[in-house]
């Protein structure tokens, strides 16, 4: 059957998958931080990755999920300007596997969900 | 690099608003960022700071501030106690300061005067204090704490729907106010002369002449008006007793007042000479006309709605 999208359903179906979208940040960063990663790299990998994140939002969350010792920081001062990379700490490692086990869940019952509809 | 570039005024601007134990590292990290970013080839120093955005809306993400004055958690006790305090307090405020100027100093244009200001002062402190003081509870109170001063909205607490049409109960407490304040102000201005003239003399606004002929039918309309907006308090609805009496009190004083003014017998008319000495202006017959239009289509209007709402089906 041919699929009749007007411009407004695309918006609407934008503007949703960007809600959705939106939640896995922080699960996409803490599976990704385990390889260390600098800021702005990470951005880059998130958005190719289709997890579609802006700086302002990206960088204080990495301060928060620092705080809240998910993730730990450095400074690299080997290079001509200092760069600060992230990565998961041992606590961000055992988050990241339970909110990853609660994804697979969701996609789950999303998938039953769905196929019902 | 400059202590004037783009990005060293943004990061200044931003980290200005951070705490101070957090702000050399997120200027830090800040500038690394905005670097890679530059470095990254695909936007150069202005576009990056343009996508970063506001720097108050950047500071708020770090410090993990809300970016409202009044947040979700305060903000329906903020409402309703403000529309209690502006309906209810502000005009009895408004009205007893006039009505101690009035008993002072007996003159119409003072306690007009005293009523608009009264009104603007006290209504933009009450609002002023209110929103201060939600704005500071919302910041500094935990959650528990908001929930103890502020209380949860209980199921309980919603209000009786007492057979009244929608936002009746304060029409209906208007008219009233409306009907019998009418009496009140055309009595008064009659014995308290409210208006001193240029030549010292105290005067009346309503042509005193009247006072002889026919100025009680209109003031008998004003009295069933409340009389009958105050049975219709009591039966809690619409009756036709009640309507019929009602615009038989609203024709008896829209008509007569109405046919004054377009005669232009209404006002006194040493007021009106009064006036224009000290204003230069005179009423023009069209204004007349027009404000006894209006005041008949009032009439008409409200006989009419409570005619409508008398005939709505239940």
């Amino acid at each position: 059957m041919r699929d009749v999208t007007t411009e407004s359903t695309s918006d609407t179906i934008t503007a949703q998958a960007q809600e959705l979208r939106r939640g896995t940040v922080v699960l996409a960063c803490l599976a990704m931080l385990a390889t260390p990663q600098y800021g702005y790299a990470l951005l880059e990998t998130l958005n190719e990755a289709g997890v579609t994140v802006d700086g302002n939002t990206l960088y204080p969350l990495l301060r928060r999920l620092e705080k809240q010792g998910l993730l730990t920081s450095e400074w690299n001062t080997d290079e001509a300007r200092p760069r600060k990379f992230y990565v998961t700490s041992a606590e961000g490692s055992r988050v990241c596997a339970g909110l990853t086990r609660e994804w697979t869940d969701l996609v789950a019952s999303i998938n039953t969900l769905t196929k019902e509809a | 690099m400059t202590t004037n570039s783009l990005t060293e005024r943004y990061v200044h601007e931003v980290t200005r608003r951070i705490p101070a134990d957090q702000r050399d590292e997120v200027a830090a990290e800040l500038r690394a960022s905005i670097a890679d970013t530059i470095e990254g080839g695909v936007a150069d120093e202005r576009e990056v700071l343009n996508e970063m955005g506001d720097p108050i809306r950047l500071a708020a993400e770090y410090a993990d501030r809300p970016l409202a004055l009044i947040g979700s958690s305060t903000y329906p006790a903020y409402v309703r106690l403000l529309k209690v305090l502006l309906v209810v307090v502000l005009p009895i405020v408004v009205v007893a300061l006039t009505v101690i100027d009035v008993m002072e100093s007996n003159d119409a244009g003072s306690a007009l005067g005293v009523a608009i200001a009264t009104f603007f002062e006290v209504g933009v402190q009450i609002a002023f204090w209110v929103t201060l003081t939600f704005a500071l509870m919302d910041r500094l109170l935990s959650k528990e704490e908001k929930q103890e001063t502020l209380g949860k909205w209980k199921p309980e607490d919603l209000p009786e729907i007492t057979g009244h049409d929608t936002g009746s109960r304060a029409e209906l407490g208007a008219s009233i106010l409306t009907a019998l304040g009418g009496i009140g102000l055309i009595v008064w201005q009659r014995t308290a002369e409210p208006v001193t003239s240029e030549a010292g003399d105290r005067l009346q606004v309503i042509n005193p002449d009247l006072w002889s002929g026919l100025i009680w039918i209109p003031l008998a309309g004003l009295a069933i008006m409340a009389v009958a907006e105050l049975a219709r308090v009591r039966d809690r609805r619409h009756t036709l007793p009640v309507l019929a009496a009602f615009s038989l009190g609203e024709l008896a004083f829209s008509i007569p007042v109405a046919w004054w003014l377009w005669d232009q017998t209404f006002f006194n008319p040493a007021f009106l000479a009064d006036l224009e000495n000290k204003t230069d202006w005179t009423p023009s017959s069209g204004l007349y006309t027009l404000v006894a239009l209006v005041l008949l289509g009032s009439a008409a209007w409200e006989i009419g709605k409570r005619v409508r709402l008398l005939l709505k089906p239940r």
